[in-house]
């Protein structure tokens, strides 16, 4: 026996060293994270899902606003305000701009590395225009289109990877954004029974009359 | 008594009565048996013509029957599914199995039994189970693009199922097995020879009650179904240089399946019946008018049909109903000409007719294409050591217009113990039918509608005057007529003996593939339903490394590994990688980050390793037989399928929505699976075996459905022969 196991090594030899070198794996060394990041923003999540049609139940249908000069929620009563820049409903984010609000606000989505966007164009925001016939937003709606994209086979919303959106905010200053998850606790890997409506996102702003993000 | 010894051993108690009658009938052992034979194995594939396997210059595989029957296996895809460097894999809506090879999906591999294809790509591969193997001379495996002499779809290789055929005397063969979920083979073969007729008969019925990896869901994840198979081949000498042959075939399956269907969030209980019918006919005429020129002329002709039909549980009414008809003739004419021993041409020309007819395209009439063909061969054999292969085949198509596909191949034997092979050339695979006449909605899988490129553009106009499209997502006047499916290949390899009998067969190759077609979404309806055609988009590469040892290490002992190594991708995103935009959201911080280009792991469902490792024992006195074998299957990833089995989702493995595979998305683990076989055969004729498949009982019920578990059998088998020759 100890003959026949001699010679199957031998004959395993030559392709398993085939096995060996083609196996190698380079993983890359983390970035450091610079920016400021918001989690669990509630973007009216509701108190459950109907079991029935797989709807959330309890919604609200307000956005919730943010501020990225004070990096809070603003309130709903100040909706015709400046204080706000962006708002946030179930997947459909708003700025405060066009047809939403009284702000200056505007978007672009820019494909790309969040770290390696240094500075905010100079034109081509778009704004929110929704009327009677259209719902146009300026960060567009629907998977693929925007920020997120839908997995028919998990049954979840996904950030689309490489999607960084640049904010003109209420008051002409700039700031970019990273959205990270869209479920509560920011799973590394969300299911369809872990909670939506949440979003942690990481975004740079530039206080100052600047388009620059260094 | 030697026997009756042997005979304490074995498992069945009955075999002791069997063999009291078998030691009456016992004849003193057949001492030519015991020598081995050193003919060398003869393949048809390779050149169409009877070649030695050592003297062709492309990578050619041969699977002998007596193999096939150690292994115990009896469909075409047992065998395929233990060869190196061929996976099983299945259809695209998760059931049955197709064969992949070199990397390729499998409706870029060519089936032939006895040179003649099979038909009945209904979603593209073609169901390897509707093949038995109990008349099976060989099977023959050419590796590399072959439409040089086939002409489409032979873009991967090309696998024939060459049949037995009469032999002299009166033989026949009549075998049963019974394993695991009631499966039950019956076969038999007659064969008898007498003066200028020979004639071969084979049956086949084969029935399981099928299998259920998910007892938690309604219906089994394959149900109960039977089929027969029947074969025939009449060979007649007409003249001293003309022969005649004419073989024909006719199977038969019937399936009755439960599953839960959808329907407006609602589960509903259907039942159904699945029916799959096909034959073939075909005269063969040989004519040999000198020793130099020999001429061959057949008609092909097969047909194959396929009906499903489903009902509601609650009240019976119609639910679903899916037909499918094709119908393929090809006379052919061609010739082999030995100038002399050092070069030989071979010309052929032929005429493809073909017809499909199905409710998926919208109406009960017929789709017609025809092909016209000619090929060349020459081979030049200038001395022992080195051999040249050059040959062409031009294709004529009445919808895809024409194609050129030519192949060179070379063979130098260095020395004694080495021999090289390197070969290159051009595959091409037509657009099939339901890709130019599809018109198709389904209505049970959440809504869509398939429009195949012929009507595509009329169809939408005409939604479109209905108001029923909502926005186009591709320009539906760039959706032009579809191009053939083509691929540039490269094999190089050889032959080496490390030791005396201990030899190592290597095979690197390339495949360039161009106008790759793939599903194009145009239109969404006002009802929120996409619309698909197929579009020439892609292009891919696949290429790896094959290797194969044998070692005979004792008498009556062989031991083989053989392992693959594959890259297959997508140019165009490997391209873009390289360009650094694609992205993938780093999985612990979530934080995005650029694809490297050695991130990207390349299409779905292959897997980079493949590999298998088998022991045969075979004792040509005791007429002992054993095998154990190793089938190793590496990690692979699974894209967006549509369809589900058994109302279970098919989660994609692609987790950071780049909607490419890369090292940081899920994968389906790899496997390995062990089989093992022992059979004894009496001199009398009788042959017992039993044996055992997937004996660890590995399943994966989500991603690799056609996989049962473990599967035990025996079978008895009894083999006459009477030769009546003559002297």
């Amino acid at each position: 026996m100890n003959s026949i196991k001699s010679l199957l090594s031998i004959g395993l030899l030559a392709t398993m060293a085939v096995i060996f070198t083609a196996c190698k794996d380079d993983s890359p060394a983390p970035d450091p994270v610079i920016a400021t990041t918001t989690t669990d923003l509630a973007a009216d999540p509701g108190t459950g899902i109907d079991p029935n049609n797989g709807q959330p139940t309890g919604i609200t249908n307000k956005f919730t606003l943010f501020s990225f000069k004070t990096g809070e929620v603003v309130l709903n009563a100040d909706s015709a305000t400046t204080k706000w820049d962006v708002g946030f409903r179930r997947t459909t984010i708003i700025v405060n701009g066009g047809t939403s609000g009284s702000g200056a606000a505007g978007a672009i989505v820019k494909s790309g590395l969040f770290d390696e966007i240094l500075e905010a164009p100079a034109d081509g925001y778009a704004v929110d225009d929704k009327n009677s016939t259209t719902s146009k937003y300026a960060i567009p709606t629907g998977s693929g289109n925007g920020w997120y994209t839908y997995d028919g086979g998990a049954q979840v919303i996904k950030p689309t990877a490489g999607k960084v959106l640049i904010f003109k905010t209420a008051d002409n200053r700039y700031a970019k954004v990273e959205i990270l998850s869209y479920y509560q606790g920011a799973k590394t890997n969300p299911v369809n029974t872990d909670v939506a409506g949440y979003y942690t996102f990481r975004y740079v702003y530039q206080p100052n009359d600047s388009k620059s993000f260094n | 008594m030697t026997l009756r010894t042997q005979f304490a051993k074995p498992l069945f108690c009955t075999l002791l009565i069997i063999s009291q009658f078998c030691v009456a009938a016992q004849v003193s052992t057949d001492l030519d048996s015991l020598r081995t034979r050193q003919l060398e194995e003869v393949i048809v594939t390779a050149t169409r013509n009877e070649r030695t396997m050592g003297s062709l210059p492309m990578p050619v595989f041969l699977v002998p029957k007596a193999q096939i029957k150690t292994m115990g296996s009896l469909r075409l895809n047992d065998v395929l599914t233990e060869q190196t460097g061929l996976v099983v894999v299945p259809q695209v809506n998760g059931q049955g199995s197709g064969i992949q090879l070199q990397g390729f999906n499998p409706d870029y591999t060519l089936i032939l039994i006895d040179g003649e294809p099979i038909i009945g790509r209904y979603t593209g591969s073609l169901e390897l189970s509707r093949i038995a193997i109990g008349n099976i001379k060989q099977i023959e495996i050419v590796k590399g693009p072959s439409s040089s002499l086939y002409g489409s779809d032979a873009l991967a290789g090309v696998i024939n199922i060459i049949t037995d055929r009469s032999q002299p005397g009166t033989n026949g063969n009549f075998s049963s097995r019974y394993g695991t979920n009631k499966t039950l083979d019956l076969s038999g073969d007659v064969s008898v020879t007498k003066d200028k007729l020979g004639i071969y008969l084979f049956g086949n019925r084969y029935s399981t009650d099928g299998y259920d990896l998910s007892p938690e869901n309604f219906g089994k994840t394959v149900s109960p179904f039977t089929n027969q198979t029947f074969n025939s081949k009449i060979t007649y000498k007409v003249g001293p240089k003309t022969d005649f042959s004419l073989a024909g075939r006719y199977f038969k399956e019937y399936q009755r399946f439960n599953f839960e269907v959808t329907s407006s969030n609602e589960q509903i209980k259907t039942s159904g019946t699945g029916e799959v019918k096909d034959w073939n006919i075909n005269p063969v005429f040989t004519h040999r008018f000198s020793t130099k020129l020999k001429v061959i002329a057949r008609f092909y002709t097969t047909h194959y049909q396929t009906e499903t039909n489903l009902s509601l549980d609650n009240d019976g009414s119609p639910y679903y109903h899916d037909d499918f008809e094709q119908t393929f003739t090809r006379p052919e004419l061609n010739g082999e000409y030995f100038i002399n021993s050092k070069n030989i041409i071979t010309l052929g020309a032929g005429h493809v007719g073909e017809t499909v007819k199905t409710s998926r395209y919208g109406d009960e009439n017929g789709r017609n294409q025809w092909t016209n063909y000619a090929f060349f061969q020459y081979e030049w054999l200038p001395m022992d050591k080195f051999t040249l292969v050059s040959g062409g085949r031009f294709d004529s198509n009445s919808s895809y217009g024409s194609q050129f596909s030519p192949k060179l191949s070379a063979r130098y034997e260095v020395n004694k113990r080495i021999t090289l092979k390197a070969s290159t050339g051009v595959g091409f695979k037509s657009p099939d039918f339901r890709q130019l006449y599809f018109n198709f909605s389904n209505s049970a899988a959440g809504g869509y509608s398939v429009l195949g490129t012929e009507i595509v553009q009329p169809r939408l106009a005409e939604l479109e005057a209905q108001g029923q499209i909502q926005s186009y997502l591709f320009d539906p006047t760039l959706i032009g007529e579809l191009q053939a499916e083509r691929s540039v290949a490269v094999n190089v390899g050889g032959k080496i003996e490390i030791l005396p009998s201990l030899t190592m067969e290597v095979n690197g190759f390339y495949n360039s593939i161009n106008n790759l077609i793939e599903t194009q979404a145009v239109a969404i309806t006002t009802a929120g339903q996409s619309i698909y055609t197929y579009r020439n988009v892609n292009r891919a590469y696949t290429s790896g490394l094959e290797t194969n040892v044998s070692y005979p290490f004792a008498r009556n002992f062989t031991l083989s590994a053989g392992y693959q190594l594959l890259y297959a991708k997508d140019k165009d995103v490997v391209q873009d990688v390289k360009d650094g935009n694609v992205y993938y959201r780093d999985p612990n911080t979530l934080v995005t980050k650029r694809l490297q280009p050695n991130e990207y792991y390349g299409l779905y469902n292959r897997s980079r390793h493949t590999g298998n490792i088998k022991l045969f024992y075979r004792h040509p006195v005791t007429k002992w037989e054993a095998s154990a074998r190793i089938i190793y299957r590496g990690k692979y990833g699974v894209g967006d399928i549509r369809g589900n089995i058994q109302g279970e989702t098919i989660p994609p493995s692609d987790r950071n929505s780049n909607s490419i595979l890369d090292v940081y998305d899920d994968f389906v683990k790899g496997y390995a699976l062990v089989n093992l076989s022992v059979a004894k055969s009496l001199n009398c004729g009788l042959r017992f075996q039993v044996g055992v498949d997937n004996l660890f009982n590995y399943t994966e019920p989500i991603y690799i459905p056609n996989l049962p578990g473990r599967l035990m059998y025996g079978s008895v088998s009894y083999n006459f022969s009477k030769n009546n020759v003559k002297p």
